[in-house]
């Protein structure tokens, strides 16, 4: 089923499913990752993979990544196809969703940005800065599972 | 000939009912000829983030019906925008805008059909299957022993649940509701359903 699961982000806990977002980017996973000529590079796992992260610093970087989706990559990712348009929209809408939820680790202020995560998220944004706006959010999007793989 | 002035679609509005979500409206008339319609959709991450775009939804481009299946494209608990035109040949009206936002958690949901079966000694249900966004709670207890009432969560409604091994001759009662968790919601509890198990109470 469309199962919430409980997401431990270090201190903070927020039930959340991702089970539409896998069902969409599933539907133009082979599309999206078409598009990506670069195939040597990763956005999200150069140089290190995010499963190198500890525990208190989860929330930061979830919370940073998902503003980086949707601030940054989705509004670059239109395409011709009218299907992976309204998949792109689908899981750009429940990652507003998810965002707001994780909202609440914000407010009982345990979503803090320790020295790791912040270079982290600066190696993130400079491996996306490096390569044309259309190409990063391509490689970007095509990376989603790895973020939700990692989330969970 | 001048292209004909189309007036937008009126009326337009949203029937949504266990997470299935339909936009209609009332026709827009011009004898003697076939009107079509096209949709569009706005999540709030289009409002917001993508400068207030629209997103076509093909299957219902260029429709003749005055209803469109909009669920696949609802697949976010936000605030949705949707809105219909009316089309002519190379006419196009204006653009028919549902009045207010649509959120999903707002969907009617209905109490879960089910089969209550005393199989033997066995209190078997059979529930309806409503999709993958869709569980179920179920309550049984034995006629007579309300306090004692038992819970079974059903994740999934593929096939005949087993609740429990009845008493020869017990009488036993169920009743269930669904369970949303994209949404958070439940359906109100079905009708209540008794059944006998086999066998005679009068053996001791």
């Amino acid at each position: 089923t469309a199962g919430n699961k409980i997401f431990h982000f270090g201190a903070c806990r927020v039930s959340m499913s991702t089970t539409e977002i896998r069902a969409g980017f599933t539907a133009i996973k082979a599309n999206i990752q078409a598009r990506d000529p670069i195939r040597t590079l990763s956005i999200l796992s150069y140089p290190h993979s995010l499963h190198k992260v500890k525990s208190p610093d989860r929330c930061c970087i979830t919370h940073h990544l998902f503003d980086f989706y949707v601030d940054k990559v989705f509004k670059h990712c239109k395409t011709e196809d009218s299907f992976v348009n309204r998949k792109i929209s689908s899981i750009a809408n429940s990652f507003l969703s998810m965002k707001r939820k994780l909202g609440q680790c914000q407010e009982q202020n345990q979503c803090l940005c320790g020295q790791e995560s912040t270079e982290k998220l600066k190696q993130i944004l400079a491996n996306y800065e490096g390569l044309n706006v259309t190409s990063a959010a391509m490689k970007s999007l095509g990376e989603l599972d790895i973020l939700l793989d990692w989330m969970e | 000939g001048e292209d004909a002035f189309l007036p937008a679609p009126q009326n337009i509005s949203i029937l949504s009912t266990n997470m299935k979500h339909f936009l209609t409206w009332t026709p827009v008339i011009v004898q003697g000829e076939t009107v079509r319609y096209s949709v569009e959709f706005q999540g709030e991450y289009e409002r917001v983030y993508a400068n207030e775009s629209w997103i076509p939804i093909s299957e219902c481009s260029l429709l003749t019906a005055t209803v469109c299946d909009i669920t696949g494209d609802i697949s976010a608990t936000v605030a949705y925008n949707l809105r219909v035109r009316a089309e002519l040949g190379a006419s196009r009206s204006q653009w028919g805008t549902l009045k207010g936002f649509f959120n999903r958690i707002t969907t009617s949901l209905t109490p879960p059909v089910m089969k209550v079966v005393a199989d033997g000694y066995h209190l078997l249900v059979e529930l309806e299957d409503m999709g993958p966004a869709f569980q179920f709670r179920v309550l049984y207890w034995k006629k007579g022993q309300e306090r004692r009432m038992q819970q079974k969560v059903v994740k999934e409604a593929s096939s005949v649940v087993h609740l429990d091994t009845m008493e020869a001759g017990g009488d036993y009662c169920v009743k269930a509701q669904t369970y949303v968790e994209a949404i958070n919601r439940s359906s109100s509890f079905s009708q209540t359903q008794c059944v006998r198990a086999q066998g005679d109470t009068s053996l001791w």
